[in-house]
C-alpha cells in the first residue's frame, strides 16, 4: 500500500557533494600519519558527515506515496429533501461503503450531513459502519453546499487520495458552491455528485400581510395579504382565507371567506378601522381545501403588527390568592383616564410581545410565587401541594425587568407584606430594577432564627442535584447571625454537615462560604429511620437554647421520600418543648404509607407539609421556609405614622403635604446610587436608608417606582379617605410610563437580507435638523417571543442602523427608544418562510459543472445518476446504486496522496554524532592486544597449569609493537610516552605500557608469576584512570632522563 | 490468596458489548468504566477482616441495563444456586454464583418504588418480590414469568391482608406465608397457604413486642420465624403463631453488636449470618446471640463493604454478600 522514498525540497544544495573529491584530497594527505585502515576510515566519516550537511541543506524529506482513498459523503438534510429521500441517502452510504471501500488498502469513509450548517455524522474511519440513523442535528431551513464542502475539507486525512461524494438537490440558497468545488479541485479533491430529484408540487405561501405605516384612529385602511401561489400555469388552488386581529387576550376574526389562488402573487385587501388605541398584531391564514396538493403548510401564515398611541395602559397585577386587595387603587387610576387591565398572578403575560400594549406595568402587594397559604400562628400541618404553587417565572420576571430597562415601560410596586423582600423578591432580577434593595443591610436589633435541614431525598430523580439547590437557597436565605446545620445519613449514621463539634447548628454569617462548599460535595445515604436524625437535631436546638444569642425561631425542615421509619413520640415531644416548627417535603413519596410520616410529623410540630409533584418548586418552598427563620422584613408601626415628603418631585406634585398615617410597610435598603430619588418616608426607624415608603428612579430606558406600604388594606386604612388617594397614585403610574412626548420627526423602515432583519431610523426634529441620538436603543421580539436587543450604529448624520438575526419566519417586533424622553417607536418586521420551499426543480446544472471539474492530477467526478442509470427516489433505488458495477467511489483515478516528513533534524543528528566517530578514529587508537593475554590468563585460571610460552609469545608481541609505535611517533614527530628497556614490566603497569617496550627487545621475566599478577591485578584497577596516566607520564619522563644519560 | 476478583472482571468483559438498546458511546464509556473497576480490583484486598471469612469473588459491574447493576437491595438463591438480585431499577437480575448473567426481567411498575426484598420458595418453586412500595408480595416463576394470581396484598393500610411497606415475605413448612412490614404500622402478617389471614403481631415502636422497621425474615428448619428488627437493632425469633420465643441485640460496632441489621441467613450448623447496613460488615452468630466473629468493614476496595443489604449462602457454603453501595457482589468463603 505504501512506497517510501527521499526527496529534497531545495535540490540545488545538493551541488555541493561536487565538492567532496576536493574534501578528500585536502585530507588524503593531513590523515597520512593514521595508517590505511584508520586514514580511509576518517576520510569515509568525513565524508558522510559533509554528505548528511548537505542532506540537511537541501532540506531532506522522507516521502510515504499511498494509494488509499477517503471518501466523504455529503448528504443534504435541507427541508426540501423529503424525509424518504434523507432515509434513502444513509442507506445508500451504507451500501456504497459495504460495496467499494476496499479493506485491504485501508480506504475510509466518512459522513457529513447538511442544511444551514454542517455537522460531521461520522469522521473517516477505515472500518466498515452501518449507520442506523442519522443522529447529527442540523439547521434545516437552508442549504449551504459550500459550507459543508468546507467542512469536509477540513476532515480529509493527508495520507490518502480524496473524494466528496455529493448527495443533495443542488439548491442552495447561502454561499457559493462552485465556488468552493473549484477551491477542492485545485486541491486534489475530486467531487461525485447524485442529483436527488424533487417531487414536483404545487406550493402555497402566505407572502406577507401589508399593513400601511401610519395606521390611525378611527381612519379606515387597507390591510393586503399577499398570496404567492406556485403550480403549473392554468392551475389554481382553493381554500380559505381568515384574518384575524390579535389585541392583548383578546382576538377578533375580521375577515373569513373562502378564496381561488391563481398561479403566482395573488393580493386580498380587506378594509379595516381601529376604533381603540392599542397594539394589534393582524394573522393571515389560508387553509387550503386540498392539504395534500400544498408540499408545506408551514408558510400558510403570515402576521403584521400596527400601533395605534392613546391613552396610558396599565398592566395591574395582584395576588391571585388575595384578589380586589386594590381595587380601590385601580378605580382611581381609571378615573384619573388610565386604561387599567387587571390580571391576577397566576394568569401573567406570556411573553415580551404582550407586554407592549402596556405603558406601565403594577406589581401590587403581589409575591413571587403564591400558593403557600396563610401563616396562622400556632396552627400546623397546613398541607401544601406543589400543583397549587403558581406565580413568576424567571424568565416572567425577567420580561419585566428587560421591558423596562430596554423597552422603556413603567414598572411599580407597591407595598404589604408580600412584597419586596417579604415576598420573595430579594435577589430576583426586580431587585434590580428597582430603586430599594428588598433585604437590610444595616443589621439593628432583630431575632436570630435557626434552622436545622434533613436530607432525603436522594431516591428522586436528580434528587442529590435538588438537595444541593435547596440546601443553598436556603444557606443563602439566611441572615449572617441565624444558625444553620444539615443533617444527613452517612456510613457512619446520621451526621451534621458542618460544625459537628459545635454541635451541628453554626452562625451562618463567617461560613456561607464554607456552608455552600461542603453542600458542594454533599452526598446523601438511604436513611433508615427518622428518629436518630431527628433526636441529633433536637439536642443541637437544645443547646442553641443556651448560646448568645438564643435563637427566637426554631425551624426544621426535612425532606424526604418518606420511606425511613416514623420517629417517636419523645422525639416529638422534644421538639414541641422546644417550640421547633418541623416543615416536611415529601418528595417522589412512596404513596400513602410516607405521606402521612411526614404529614404527621409536620402536624403534631406545627409546621407545613409540602406535597412535591414538581421538582422545582423546591427551590421556592426552601426560600419561603428559610426566610420564617431569617429577620422578618415586615415593619409594624404602632402608633401608625405619617409619611414624610423628603423631596418635591412629579409624583407627589399638588399632592396635600398631610399624608395620612400608615401603621407598616416592609423595610427596604435605599440603593447606593444618585439616580435614586426618596420621595416619602416613613419616621420610624430613623434610619434613613431603610425607611423608605416612596422611592423612584430611572432604570434603563424606563422608570421604576417602590412604595413600600400598602394602599389601604391593611396599613394604610386611613388613606382610603384621603381625597388626594386617586391623584397621588394616578401621579405614580402616569410618572413611570413610557415616554410619549412627541419632540421628533423619527422614520422607521425595515427590511430583510441575509437572515437578518435591518433597522433604520431616520431622525431628523421639529425643524428638520438631523437629530443626534446617542442613547438609541431597541430590541425586536422574535416569532418564538424570546427577544433581542437592537445595537444602533450611526451610518450617516441622523441616521442609525441596527440589525438582528432573523433566521425564523415570522413576524418580529421592532421597539425602539429613541433615548430618555423620547416616545417609543414600533414597528413589525415579517420575515418569509423558508426559501427551502421556493425552489421546485433540481439544480443539475450546478452539480454537473461541481462534477466537471477536474481534480488536480486526477480525474473530473461523475455524476452518479448518469452513470448508474438510477436516481435516488427511495431506498430500492439507494441500494441499485450501492450494488451497480458502473460507479466505484473507491476507484484509484486520483494521483495517489504523498505523505512528506522533514528529515533535516535527523540528518544534523547523525552528522553530529558521525563527527565525533571521525574525531575519534584520528585521535584514538585502539588496540585490541590485551584480549589475548586476557584469555590465556582466562584459560589458565580456569585449567590451571604453567603455560609460560604463550606468555613469552605476547611479551614478543608486545616489543614487536613498542618498536613499531616507537618507529611511528619519530616519523610524525611527536612526543610519545617512551620506556627504557631495562624498565621491568611491574603489577601496577600502566595502560601506554606497552608502548614503552622497543620492537625486538628481550622481554624480562615477569617479577612474578601470571598467576600471582592475575592476582594482584585486582589492586591496580581500582587506581583511576588518570592516576595511572600521571605514573605513565613519570615513568616516561624517568626513561627519558636515563636514556639522555 | 490468588486474586480471583480480577479474573472475574476481565473475564466478564471479554464477552462482548452488551446487547440491547445500549449506545456505542454507552458501551464505550461502559467498557471504560468496567475497566477502571478492573483495575481497581487487581489492587490488593484493602482488609480481610477478622478470620470469620476470606474473599473468593468479587464481581458486578455498575450499570442501568443489561448484566450491570444499580445500588441493588435484595437477594434470595434459589435451589440450582441461582442468585435473583432485585436493583434500584426495578430490574430482577439473574446470576450464577459466579456472576454469569442469566436473565432479567422488570417488575410490573416502579414509580413510587423497587422492591427490598426477595424469597425464594423452593417449595413452591417461586421468587418471592416484596414490592415494597406498592404494598405486596409478587411471585414469579425462576424463569420471571408473574403469577398474578398468586399476588398478595396491594392495599395500604392497618386492617390485616392490607399492608404498610413490605420488606419481606418468607414461606414456612406448612406453606403459610409471613409478610413483614413497616411505616406506621411495623407488624407480621401470616397467612395460609390459601392466602387467609391468620393472626399478625408487633406494632412500631422499641418495644419487646414491638418493631421498628422489620426488614428481613427468616423461617428456619424448626418453622421459627426469625425477624431482623432494624431500626431497635436486634434479632427476634417467634413462633409460628407470633410467640416471642427470644430476642437479643444491642446497638453499637463492636463484636456481638449490631448497627441496622437488614439480613440475615442461618448455616446448617444452625448459625446466624447478619449482614449490617450501618456497620457494612457480616456478623456470624449463635441462635443465642454470641458473636462468632465479624467479616468486613466499610469501604469500596475487595472485602470492604458499602450500605449492604442483603446476603444468602450458596449449596457450597459460601456467603455472597450484596455490597449495595458499591453496585456488586462479594462471595466469601466462611
Amino acid at each position: 500500500m505504501f512506497s517510501r522514498s527521499l526527496a529534497f525540497d531545495s535540490p540545488w544544495w545538493l551541488a555541493l557533494l561536487a565538492l567532496l573529491p576536493v574534501l578528500w584530497a585536502l585530507s588524503y594527505r593531513g590523515l597520512s600519519g593514521l595508517g590505511t585502515w584508520r586514514r580511509f576510515g576518517a576520510l569515509a566519516f568525513r565524508s558522510i558527515v559533509f554528505t548528511l550537511v548537505v542532506f540537511a541543506l537541501a532540506d531532506a524529506q522522507f516521502r510515504k506515496t499511498t494509494d488509499r482513498v477517503t471518501v466523504l459523503y455529503l448528504l443534504d438534510q435541507s427541508l426540501s429533501i423529503p424525509e424518504a429521500q434523507r432515509e434513502a441517502m444513509r442507506s445508500l452510504v451504507n451500501g456504497l461503503v459495504r460495496e467499494h471501500r476496499r479493506d485491504d488498502k485501508q480506504d475510509r469513509a466518512g459522513v457529513v450531513v447538511f442544511g444551514a450548517d454542517s455537522e460531521v455524522e461520522i469522521p473517516p474511519i477505515d472500518f466498515n459502519y452501518e449507520m442506523s440513523r442519522i443522529e447529527s442535528l442540523v439547521d434545516r431551513r437552508a442549504t449551504n453546499l459550500a459550507g459543508a464542502m468546507e467542512r469536509a475539507m477540513s476532515l480529509f486525512p493527508y495520507d490518502s487520495a480524496k473524494r466528496v461524494v455529493l448527495v443533495t438537490d443542488g439548491n442552495e440558497n447561502a454561499g457559493d458552491a462552485l465556488r468552493q468545488a473549484r477551491a477542492m479541485a485545485d486541491a486534489g479533491v475530486s467531487v461525485d455528485v447524485l442529483p436527488t430529484p424533487l417531487i414536483a408540487r404545487s406550493e402555497t405561501a402566505v407572502d406577507k400581510i401589508a399593513l400601511p405605516s401610519d395606521v390611525r384612529l378611527d381612519q379606515p385602511f387597507e390591510a393586503r395579504i399577499v398570496i404567492d401561489h406556485q403550480a403549473d400555469a392554468g392551475s389554481s388552488a382553493k381554500g380559505q382565507l381568515r384574518i384575524v386581529r390579535k389585541t392583548g387576550d383578546v382576538e377578533q376574526v375580521i375577515s373569513e371567506g373562502p378564496v381561488t389562488l391563481k398561479p403566482g402573487k395573488n393580493v386580498f385587501s380587506v378594509r379595516e378601522t381601529i376604533d381603540r388605541a392599542d397594539f394589534y398584531t393582524y394573522e393571515a391564514r389560508f387553509v387550503p381545501d386540498n392539504a395534500a396538493g400544498d408540499a408545506s403548510a408551514q408558510n400558510n401564515v403570515a402576521t403584521a403588527f400596527t400601533h395605534v398611541r392613546g391613552k396610558g395602559q396599565v398592566l395591574f397585577i395582584e395576588d391571585w390568592e388575595h384578589p380586589g386587595e386594590f381595587d380601590r387603587v385601580v378605580d382611581g387610576l381609571q378615573r384619573e383616564g388610565l386604561e387599567v387591565t387587571l390580571r391576577q398572578s397566576n394568569q401573567l403575560f406570556a411573553n415580551l410581545a404582550e407586554l407592549q400594549r402596556y405603558d406601565s406595568v403594577v406589581l401590587a402587594n403581589t409575591p413571587r410565587t403564591s400558593g403557600f397559604g396563610d401563616d396562622l400562628p400556632g396552627e400546623g400541618g397546613v398541607t401544601v401541594v406543589t400543583d397549587a404553587l403558581s406565580g413568576f417565572s424567571d424568565e416572567q420576571v425577567e420580561m419585566l425587568v428587560r421591558n423596562t430597562e430596554e423597552l422603556g415601560c413603567g414598572l411599580v410596586m407597591l407595598g404589604g407584606d408580600r412584597s419586596f423582600g417579604a415576598g420573595g423578591w430579594d435577589d430576583s432580577p426586580l431587585e434590580k430594577a428597582m430603586p430599594v434593595d428588598f433585604e437590610i443591610k444595616a443589621a439593628k436589633v432583630t431575632p436570630v432564627g435557626a434552622l436545622a435541614m434533613i436530607m432525603h431525598a436522594s431516591e428522586i430523580a436528580q434528587g442529590n442535584y435538588w438537595q444541593k439547590r435547596i440546601a443553598i437557597e436556603a444557606v443563602d436565605t439566611l441572615g449572617p447571625r441565624d444558625y444553620a446545620g444539615l443533617l444527613t445519613w452517612q456510613p457512619a449514621g446520621d451526621q451534621w454537615l458542618w460544625g459537628q463539634s459545635q454541635g451541628g447548628m453554626i452562625p451562618v454569617g463567617p461560613s456561607r462560604q464554607n456552608m455552600k462548599a461542603r453542600v458542594d460535595r454533599l452526598s446523601v445515604g438511604d436513611m433508615p429511620e427518622f428518629d436518630p436524625g431527628m433526636k441529633v437535631a433536637a439536642a443541637a436546638f437544645a443547646k442553641l437554647s443556651t448560646a448568645n444569642p438564643a435563637p427566637a425561631i426554631k425551624h426544621m425542615i426535612i425532606i424526604s421520600d418518606g420511606d425511613p421509619s416514623p420517629p417517636t413520640g419523645a422525639t416529638i415531644a422534644s421538639l414541641k418543648k422546644q417550640k421547633v416548627r418541623v416543615t416536611t417535603v415529601a418528595v417522589g413519596a412512596h404513596g400513602p404509607a410516607g405521606h402521612s410520616t411526614m404529614e404527621q410529623i409536620a402536624k403534631q410540630t406545627g409546621g407545613k407539609y409540602y406535597v412535591v409533584r414538581n421538582a422545582a418548586a423546591l427551590p421556592k418552598i426552601y426560600q419561603r421556609e428559610a426566610r420564617r427563620v431569617s429577620r422578618p422584613l415586615v415593619r409594624e408601626l404602632a402608633p401608625a405614622e405619617s409619611p414624610v415628603k423628603t423631596l418635591e418631585h412629579e409624583i407627589v406634585r399638588g399632592v396635600s403635604e398631610n399624608f395620612p398615617p400608615t401603621s407598616g410597610f416592609v423595610m427596604t435598603t435605599l440603593k447606593d446610587s444618585s439616580l435614586v430619588e426618596v420621595i416619602l418616608r416613613s419616621p420610624v426607624p430613623t434610619d434613613a436608608e431603610s425607611s423608605t415608603i416612596l422611592a423612584a428612579w430611572t432604570y434603563g430606558l424606563g422608570k421604576s417606582v417602590a412604595f413600600t406600604t400598602d394602599a389601604g388594606a391593611r396599613w394604610s386604612d386611613a388613606w382610603t379617605e384621603w381625597e388626594d388617594y386617586d391623584r397621588f397614585f394616578s401621579q405614580m403610574v402616569r410618572w413611570s410610563m413610557r415616554p410619549t412626548g412627541d419632540t421628533g420627526n423619527f422614520t422607521i423602515s425595515t427590511d430583510v437580507v441575509d437572515g437578518k432583519a435591518r433597522v433604520v431610523v431616520d431622525a431628523l426634529d421639529k425643524n428638520d435638523e438631523f437629530l443626534d441620538l446617542p442613547a438609541i436603543g431597541g430590541a425586536a421580539v422574535r416569532p418564538d417571543l424570546g427577544s433581542s436587543p437592537l445595537d444602533f450604529r450611526q451610518v450617516a448624520p441622523g441616521r442609525y442602523v441596527a440589525e438582528v438575526e432573523a433566521d425564523d419566519p415570522g413576524s418580529y417586533m421592532i421597539v425602539v427608544s429613541p433615548g430618555a424622553g423620547q416616545g417609543v417607536l414600533r414597528t413589525g418586521v415579517n420575515v418569509g418562510y423558508s426559501d427551502e420551499f421556493r425552489d421546485r426543480t433540481t439544480n443539475v446544472a450546478l452539480l454537473d459543472s461541481i462534477a466537471g471539474l477536474e481534480a488536480k492530477g486526477g480525474a473530473e467526478g461523475e455524476d452518479i445518476a448518469t452513470a448508474t442509470g438510477f436516481e435516488l427516489t427511495g431506498l430500492d433505488a439507494a441500494n441499485e446504486i450501492a450494488l451497480s458495477d458502473a460507479y466505484d467511489p473507491y476507484r484509484r483515478d486520483l494521483p495517489p496522496a504523498v505523505a512528506s516528513q522533514p528529515i533535516w533534524p535527523l540528518m544534523v543528528l547523525l552528522a553530529s554524532c558521525v563527527f565525533v566517530a571521525d574525531v575519534f578514529i584520528r585521535r584514538v587508537q585502539v588496540n585490541l592486544a590485551w584480549v589475548g593475554p586476557l584469555l590465556s590468563a582466562t584459560k589458565r585460571r580456569l585449567f590451571g597449569g604453567e603455560e609460560r610460552e604463550p606468555q613469552a609469545e605476547t611479551m614478543a608481541r608486545l616489543r614487536s609493537r613498542k618498536a613499531e609505535v616507537r618507529e611511528t611517533s619519530t616519523a610524525a614527530g611527536s612526543t610519545r610516552f617512551e620506556a627504557s628497556d631495562e624498565t621491568p614490566p611491574s603489577a601496577d603497569a600502566s595502560p601506554l605500557d606497552e608502548l614503552r617496550t622497543p620492537t625486538g627487545a628481550t622481554p624480562k621475566k615477569p617479577t612474578t608469576p601470571p598467576k600471582q599478577s592475575l592476582a594482584s591485578d585486582a589492586k591496580p584497577t581500582e587506581e583511576g584512570y588518570t592516576s595511572r596516566l600521571l605514573k605513565a607520564k613519570r615513568d616516561a619522563m624517568k626513561d627519558r632522563d636515563t636514556k639522555d644519560k | 490468596m490468588t486474586d480471583p476478583a480480577s479474573d472475574a472482571v476481565h473475564g466478564r468483559h471479554l464477552r462482548g458489548p452488551v446487547s440491547g438498546p445500549i449506545g456505542r458511546r454507552a458501551w464505550l464509556v461502559g467498557v471504560g468504566a468496567a475497566f477502571a473497576a478492573g483495575c481497581l480490583r487487581d489492587a490488593p484486598p484493602v482488609s480481610e477482616g477478622a478470620s470469620l471469612a476470606r474473599l473468593d469473588k468479587v464481581w458486578g459491574v455498575h450499570g442501568i441495563a443489561g448484566e450491570r447493576m444499580h445500588k441493588p437491595r435484595a437477594m434470595a438463591i434459589g435451589p440450582d444456586d441461582r442468585l435473583y438480585l432485585v436493583d434500584f431499577t426495578a430490574r430482577i437480575l439473574v446470576y450464577d454464583t459466579d456472576g454469569e448473567f442469566l436473565q432479567s426481567w422488570q417488575t410490573p411498575d416502579s414509580k413510587s418504588g423497587r422492591p427490598t426484598g426477595l424469597t425464594f420458595d423452593p417449595v413452591a418453586n417461586e421468587l418471592l418480590v416484596a414490592d415494597t412500595h406498592y404494598y405486596r408480595v409478587l411471585a414469579y416463576t425462576p424463569d420471571g414469568v408473574l403469577k398474578e394470581d398468586r399476588t398478595v396484598g396491594g392495599v395500604n393500610g392497618k386492617a390485616p391482608g392490607e399492608f404498610g411497606f413490605v420488606t419481606d415475605a418468607v414461606r414456612d413448612s406448612a406453606g403459610c406465608l409471613y409478610v413483614s412490614e413497616y411505616g406506621d404500622n411495623d407488624r407480621v402478617q401470616k397467612f395460609s397457604p390459601q392466602g387467609e389471614f391468620l393472626t399478625q403481631w408487633g406494632s412500631h415502636g422499641t418495644d419487646e413486642l414491638q418493631f421498628k422497621r422489620p426488614q428481613n425474615l427468616l423461617v428456619d428448619p424448626q418453622d421459627r420465624v426469625w425477624v431482623c428488627d432494624a431500626c431497635n437493632h436486634r434479632l427476634k425469633a417467634f413462633s409460628p403463631d407470633g410467640e416471642l420465643l427470644f430476642s437479643w441485640g444491642v446497638e453499637g460496632s463492636g463484636p456481638g453488636e449490631l448497627y441496622y441489621p437488614y439480613d440475615m441467613v442461618m448455616d446448617p450448623a444452625g448459625d446466624l449470618y447478619v449482614v449490617e447496613y450501618g456497620n457494612h460488615r457480616v456478623q456470624k452468630f449463635t441462635q443465642a446471640g454470641e458473636s462468632l466473629g465479624v467479616w468486613g468493614e466499610q469501604g469500596s476496595g475487595p472485602g470492604q463493604l458499602w450500605s449492604p443489604w442483603a446476603l444468602v449462602l450458596d449449596s457450597l457454603g459460601r456467603l455472597h454478600v450484596l455490597d449495595t453501595q458499591n453496585h456488586r457482589v462479594q462471595r466469601v468463603i466462611v
